[in-house]
């Protein structure tokens, strides 16, 4: 077995040492670009949607730049915009047809997360030191690496694939099991591809649709409720028998995860003047930057992505 | 001979025209006055002496002199309303200023104030117009990294700051998109009313 998997602990040093080294991490753009030139189905798509991208990200600086004759005067611009009956400000909007039950199911999820989830993630937390904590993260993070293979796999980036590859083989192999992370130490440097089956959706031109507030899972969307579903597969807990500890498994990661970002989902209720929008604007704002950045290569604003614009 | 010297002269020009070029693009002075902010913030959040509750007072108002040079009120204010803002009286707009600065600098303490032990460092700078800029940050903890971008806008010589992005969410959109909703089934005052209250309780 041991042997087994330091061949393959060979073969993805040999796929690392070939392309991923560059890697630099998401924000870095063109980087990527020279080895996807071999997929040549892609490739129109991707100049495409570089152009556009430079395009909106102009346009968002230009938007706000003019001067203003009076500092708290009526702003020319904006008229424009309501004349025209175009939008000039860029703006991520999802329609929200179930509101009254996405905001039950928001009352529902603070319940459980104030009632049930913090006080035992709190008392866990008090009775497992962090550096504990934090290894069970990366153990159930090294178990999941199917999904992000995969689903890097699916989006052509090979680059990311192989380097989730190598990361697998090393946390798994020198970093016992994948309680460690040596692979994003300095000297190895792999970066962790966060892929998803919704953000392949996404990438394929698959629109959010509508917005969903599920119990338990909180914000989704038609399309990532479906890359859930496509994530179930890949996830081995799915395959652990008995059902009942792979349950209490997933119940488990959840509980160390509420422990390790106490505080994160509170300062946003609080800063927020209607906590339930904010929580919404956030989701498609972190999911669709998620899909414009995957591999460094980008995808038309506010068009293919959103099904809706208001 | 005189080729010679032609060549050795291009490389020496071509050299330091690398380097003068890698120092721009480096960083900024916008990064620098981002640095010296965020170092000044944190000098306070981290006083033991403005720690304990009684000097809960004495520490806001230091934050909001630093908070007052760093934030561009009238930007973020303009920025978050968008079109709304055209549909707000003169007065109910200087009065929305002020509330909406106080609970973004709120916001925005309690954001850093999780990270006041941890690392953070500054990556790069992007020119996004002439006189705007992004500052990329992260903030390192034991579990996790935090991107935190900056986006900047100079008036007058000043490098403020209009937005901030944690984790790939923009505050001011996200207000945006909060006061987008609450306008369109309310009047502006119903949405100063809510704000006045946010601040009170703060």
């Amino acid at each position: 077995m041991i042997k087994r998997l330091s061949y393959l602990a060979l073969f993805s040093f040999f796929l690392l040492s070939g392309c991923a080294h560059n890697q630099a991490g998401s924000g870095a753009a063109p980087a990527s670009l020279p080895q996807m030139q071999t997929v040549s189905l892609v490739q129109p798509v991707i100049a495409q949607a570089q152009e556009r991208q430079k395009l909106s990200e102009k346009a968002a600086a230009d938007e706000f730049a003019q001067d203003y004759d009076d500092e708290y005067g009526d702003i020319e611009e904006f008229n424009d915009v309501v004349e025209n009956g175009e939008k000039k400000e860029q703006k991520l909007t999802i329609a929200d047809p179930l509101e009254p039950f996405n905001r039950a199911m928001y009352h529902f999820n603070d319940r459980l997360y104030f009632w049930v989830l913090k006080p035992v993630a709190q008392v866990y937390g008090r009775a497992v030191p962090e550096p504990a904590r934090i290894g069970v993260a990366n153990f159930f993070s090294n178990l999941a690496f199917p999904i992000r293979f995969v689903n890097s796999l699916l989006q052509g980036n090979f680059e990311g694939a192989a380097a989730e590859l190598g990361r697998f083989a090393i946390n798994t192999l020198w970093g016992v099991g994948g309680f460690l992370d040596p692979a994003s130490s300095k000297d190895i440097n792999l970066v962790k591809q966060d892929e998803d089956f919704g953000q392949t959706l996404g990438f394929y031109g698959i629109g959010t649709g509508f917005f969903i507030n599920w119990p338990l899972f909180g914000p989704s969307s038609p399309r990532d409720t479906l890359g859930m579903v496509g994530d179930f597969f890949l996830q081995p807990l799915s395959y652990f028998q008995p059902q009942a500890a792979a349950s209490g498994a997933r119940v488990f990661e959840r509980v160390n995860d509420v422990s390790l970002n106490i505080g994160d989902y509170e300062a946003l209720k609080k800063a927020a003047v209607d906590p339930y929008i904010a929580l919404r604007d956030a989701y498609v704002q972190y999911r669709f930057q998620k899909i414009k950045r995957r591999g460094g290569l980008a995808i038309p604003e506010g068009g293919s992505l959103l099904g809706e614009k208001k | 001979m005189t080729m010679k010297r032609n060549f050795a002269l291009c490389v020496v020009i071509a050299t330091l025209g690398i380097f003068i070029f890698s120092a721009a693009a480096w960083a900024g002075p916008a990064t620098d006055v981002l640095k010296d902010t965020v170092n000044k913030v944190l000098d306070i959040l981290r006083d033991p002496k403005l720690k304990p509750e009684a000097a809960k007072e004495a520490k806001k108002e230091k934050l909001r002199i630093i908070y007052e040079k760093m934030f561009d009120e009238l930007e973020l204010s303009r920025r978050a309303l968008a079109r709304n803002w055209n549909n707000l009286s003169v007065a109910q707009r200087k009065e929305f200023v002020p509330l909406f600065r106080q609970i973004l600098e709120k916001a925005y303490a309690d954001k850093i104030l999780d990270y006041t032990d941890e690392k953070i460092t500054f990556d790069r700078e992007n020119v996004l117009a002439d006189n705007q800029v992004e500052v990329l940050t992260r903030v390192i903890t034991k579990s996790k990294e935090v991107p935190i971008t900056y986006r900047m806008i100079q008036k007058e010589g000043a490098w403020k700051v209009y937005d901030v992005v944690v984790e790939n969410v923009s505050l001011v959109q996200n207000y945006r998109t909060q006061f987008n909703e609450i306008l369109a089934k309310n009047s502006s005052e119903h949405l100063l009313e809510t704000l006045r209250k946010k601040v009170k309780e703060q």
